[in-house]
């Protein structure tokens, strides 16, 4: 009797269960519709894959044994004694090898699989877009990290219960760990699409190898350091380093990214305004940090250095992307000229985004000049700060940094001239724009050399005008703090001109039309809400 | 049957006027129909030079009763000519095979069609929206079907199926049931839990079927759908695509299995080394062969002697006498077939039997191709 009266007074509340239990459903599922596809397959995937069983399991094993072994071996005196260290360091190089090295690899061998298996030509032809493609795998490797860190998240804290390590260094450790991780994984996803060749994949595959590796051992360095020693910085300056280190990774990361999506991306479309918009973010992010911690440091006498790495990392950058930007092709879509900017404002400052080699040759000589301008106001502001300086040093570098542009100038010239006649015949890659540069300035430098030799015996001789096109001796020379303002200006001029060349005799590249978008387009974009 | 070297059919609707300027790499011009006709300019704004190498070819056309259009795509690799002026039509709900030899630009050609590929010039179209110029248009419409399978590792059908149909932007209930109709239509109901991996080559043809309707498209487009598939696989995939036709999908099917082409398809299209060599229904094609057809003529006494009576006749080729039997190729009406079988018969031979052997879409395949690949 007590019994059945029980199940008669349950059943509002065994109806009411089931409505719950539904209704969570229908939230998770909603919820779940709005998920990258591509992380709901990753993670479907890598939740069976032996890959994953595996390493979860070493994980746990290898955290369990540290746990006995360690405190063991710090035993009886492990309360007493700064132990914390020592354990930490243990978990840290557990936690780093699924971290740093599976997860990344992992992520490069999805991307690869899909190009290898062809269903990233499935993919391409649905609605996923290639950025969604990326940033898919992207969030799979980060939600497979935050379970291993889950995972080996109680050994953390029982490892900072013990004495020897402090809050704020834990939290570094951690913070540095993950953000090495997905910025090794960006690494990683990167390399997948670059060849499409067998030996050209073995290569790939050693080549990211090698960097995990070798960022492995780098960063685990770093970590040992940084659990026995601390940090010890104010306050400002650790969330200074941060911050800086989160903003590098940000802008490189999206650099990282928007390049590998454009990989992904077919010829028809636009792949290149989204990689020119990333690298004037770098820029940005690289001027404004280099400025900061150069204004910020001007006592402790280390603002040039800022400045000049700043600067010197972004001509390196600018050097290798103008290379491939004005190895282009010539040929603009009908489907990007539909997309091209319309009013004269908008043209006037958005033409230089548009794919083209003309408008890329452009693009980069007005942001190396920008560069250039940067380093030269930032000595400048330096040197009339109370920084000391030798009396020669602005002169050399203010040369050096004007005669770098007005040599790449030249040389993105040639190679836009070089690019446009190989693509007379063949439809080379941009990166052979990269080798097309290393050519003309190998070419530009021996030849001279080469010849002056020659004309004097293969006696040593001294540097003359001849060698102006011979950049590496005449970078020298200016370091050398020679005056060599004559033959620089000579070589911006030269610069100046091919320049103009290629804007003059190449209108209709430089300043590309808009075309209408066909009605029936327009209105079936309309009608999906795109 | 259209011995087709331009092999154009274009006409009856209508274009958006293109204003041209001198392509980058200049093509030859296609020449419209007279009853092509071109919008007013002005209610529609022109196109200016495009740059791109499609020639003067229009961007988009509408009104058109054709689900899936190819004019003059040409697509080269290196010197190789992989598709070479190929044009022709599918009109809604008709089942088009695509046959020709290896190597002969089918897969390149399908391949431009589902915008995995761009035309060297030319452009193709699915319901009027260009394969060039807007893709996702055209992927809304598409569903695709390669050589390959393209399956993932560690993942059950169901698990694959839900994958592309969140790919495709389908939620909620509305991907529930596309997978439940999907499971169903294919027969992979009973597989739905199996990984991918151990399922036989004739089921995994299901998924990828499958797969390619998940989004309900209504263009179909299946490189050798039937590649390697036992008789009962192919019996039930060429039911399955009959069955889609008759739903008002348009299939674009290519296959060396020219019994089961012949079987599914509205009409055919025969290319080789990259070139449309015939197009037409095919009703068509055989049609066009009764011209030429094998006679054999059973002679029960001195079959040679009637050999040697009508092997002089211009409309008999090839004549081989098989004991008592003539065996011939015939080119003519039927009227010539009975005056013929009357003059053997006033001769005195004696005529037991006269059968006409109708050509088959193979038959039409070999007199049409010359077994060349690139």
């Amino acid at each position: 009797m007590t019994a059945v009266s029980t199940s008669v007074e349950s059943t509002p509340d065994a109806a009411a269960l089931p409505n719950r239990m539904q209704r969570v459903d229908a939230w998770c599922e909603k919820w779940g519709d709005r998920l990258n596809p591509i992380l709901v397959k990753e993670t479907r995937q890598a939740l069976k894959s032996r890959q994953f069983v595996l390493t979860f399991s070493f994980l746990l094993f290898a955290a369990l044994g540290w746990t006995i072994i360690g405190s063991l071996s710090l035993m009886p005196r492990i309360y007493d004694t700064p132990s914390a260290p020592r354990m930490l360091i243990g978990y840290y190089f557990v936690l780093a090898l699924p971290m740093l090295l599976v997860v990344p690899l992992a992520a490069y061998r999805s991307l690869e699989g899909e190009i290898d298996d062809g269903t990233l030509e499935l993919l391409s032809i649905t609605t996923l877009s290639p950025w969604q493609i990326v940033l898919g795998k992207l969030a799979s490797a980060m939600l497979q990290m935050m379970l291993y860190f889950i995972a080996l998240f109680p050994c953390v804290a029982y490892a900072y219960t013990l004495r020897g390590v402090d809050f704020p260094t834990t939290v570094l450790l951690i913070g540095m760990l993950i953000l090495s991780g997905i910025m090794l994984t960006i690494v990683a996803l990167f390399h997948a699409p670059l060849c499409e060749t067998r030996g050209g994949r073995i290569v790939t595959l050693l080549s990211v190898i090698g960097i995990l590796v070798l960022a492995e051992w780098c960063l685990g360095a770093v970590a040992v350091e940084m659990i026995h020693y601390g940090f010890d910085f104010s306050l400002e300056l650790i969330f200074g380093l941060v911050g800086s280190a989160v903003l590098i990774c940000i802008a490189l990361g999206h650099l990282l990214l928007t390049v590998t999506a454009a990989q992904l991306t077919p010829i028809s479309e636009n792949r290149s305004t989204k990689i020119r918009v990333s690298l004037l973010m770098v820029t940005a992010v690289t001027v404004s940090l280099s400025s900061v911690w150069a204004m910020r440091s001007v006592d402790d006498g280390t603002s040039a250095g800022f400045i000049v790495a700043g600067g010197v990392a972004l001509l390196m950058i600018w050097t290798f992307a103008g290379s491939m930007l004005v190895a282009e092709s010539p040929v603009i879509t009908p489907r990007v000229q539909r997309e091209l900017p319309m009013s004269f404002l908008a043209r006037a400052a958005f033409t230089w985004l548009t794919p083209g080699p003309a408008t890329g040759l452009v693009f980069t000589v007005l942001n190396i000049l920008l560069v250039a301008s940067f380093l030269v106001i930032g000595i400048a502001w330096l040197d009339t700060s109370s920084v000391s300086m030798p009396p020669s040093f602005r002169s050399m570098f203010i040369q050096f940094v004007f005669g770098y542009a007005a040599y790449l100038t030249c040389f993105l010239v040639s190679v836009y001239v070089l690019m446009r006649l190989i693509r007379l015949t063949n439809q080379p890659r941009v990166e052979v724009g990269f080798a097309a540069l290393a050519v003309v300035a190998v070419f530009t430098a021996l030849l001279p050399y080469a010849i002056e030799l020659y004309l004097s015996d293969f006696r040593t001789y001294q540097y003359s005008l001849w060698q102006s096109t011979n950049w590496a001796w005449t970078l020298y020379e200016i370091l050398d703090s020679n005056d060599l303002s004559g033959s620089i200006t000579v070589i911006g001029f030269v610069g100046a001109s091919g320049l103009f060349f290629v804007l003059f005799f190449n209108p209709q590249l430089v300043w590309p039309r808009r075309i209408a978008t066909p009605k029936r387009v327009l209105e079936e974009h309309g009608e999906s809400g795109k | 049957m259209t011995k087709n070297k331009s092999g154009r059919k274009i006409g009856g609707r209508e274009y958006l006027e293109t204003q041209s300027d001198e392509p980058v790499n200049a093509m030859p011009k296609p020449e419209l129909d007279s009853s092509t006709k071109l919008a007013v300019a002005g209610e529609q704004v022109p196109e200016a030079s495009s740059g791109w190498d499609r020639g003067n070819v229009p961007p988009v056309h509408v009104g058109s009763d054709d689900c899936i259009e190819m004019r003059r795509l040409f697509r080269f690799f290196g010197k190789t000519k992989a598709v070479e002026d190929v044009s022709f039509s599918v009109k809604r709900g008709h089942v088009f095979g695509y046959i020709g030899p290896n190597g002969a630009g089918k897969t390149t050609s399908m391949r431009i069609l589902a915008t995995l590929d761009l035309p060297s010039y030319g452009d193709s179209f699915i319901d009027g929206f260009s394969c060039v110029n807007d893709p996702e248009l055209v992927r809304r419409r598409l569903g695709f079907m390669p050589d390959s399978f393209g399956t993932y590792r560690d993942v059950n059908c169901k698990e694959y199926l839900d994958f592309f149909a969140r790919a495709f932007g389908l939620s909620g209930a509305e991907r529930n049931a596309r997978l439940r109709w999907v499971l169903g239509f294919t027969g992979t109901e009973g597989m739905a839990d199996k990984p991918i991996r151990g399922l036989s080559k004739g089921m995994k043809q299901r998924l990828c079927l499958g797969r390619a309707l998940i989004h309900d498209p209504s263009v179909l487009i299946l490189d050798e759908p039937a590649a390697g598939l036992d008789p009962r696989a192919r019996i039930d995939l060429r039911q399955m695509i009959r069955n889609l036709a008759d739903q008002g999908k348009t299939v674009l099917i290519s296959s060396h299995i020219l019994t089961e082409l012949s079987e599914m398809c509205d009409s055919v299209g025969i290319i080789e080394q990259g070139k449309l060599l015939a197009t037409g229904s095919v009703e068509e094609m055989q049609q066009q062969q009764v011209q030429q057809r094998e006679l054999r003529i059973r002679i029960l006494d001195r079959a040679k002697e009637a050999a040697a009576a009508i092997e002089t006749r211009p409309e008999i080729s090839t004549l081989v006498v098989d004991g008592d039997l003539l065996r011939f190729e015939f080119t003519g009406e039927m009227e010539l077939q009975a005056e013929l079988i009357g003059f053997l018969v006033e001769k005195g031979f004696l005529v037991a039997e006269c059968t006409s052997h109708k050509k088959s879409l193979e038959d039409v395949f070999l007199q049409v191709t010359e077994g060349l690949v690139q």
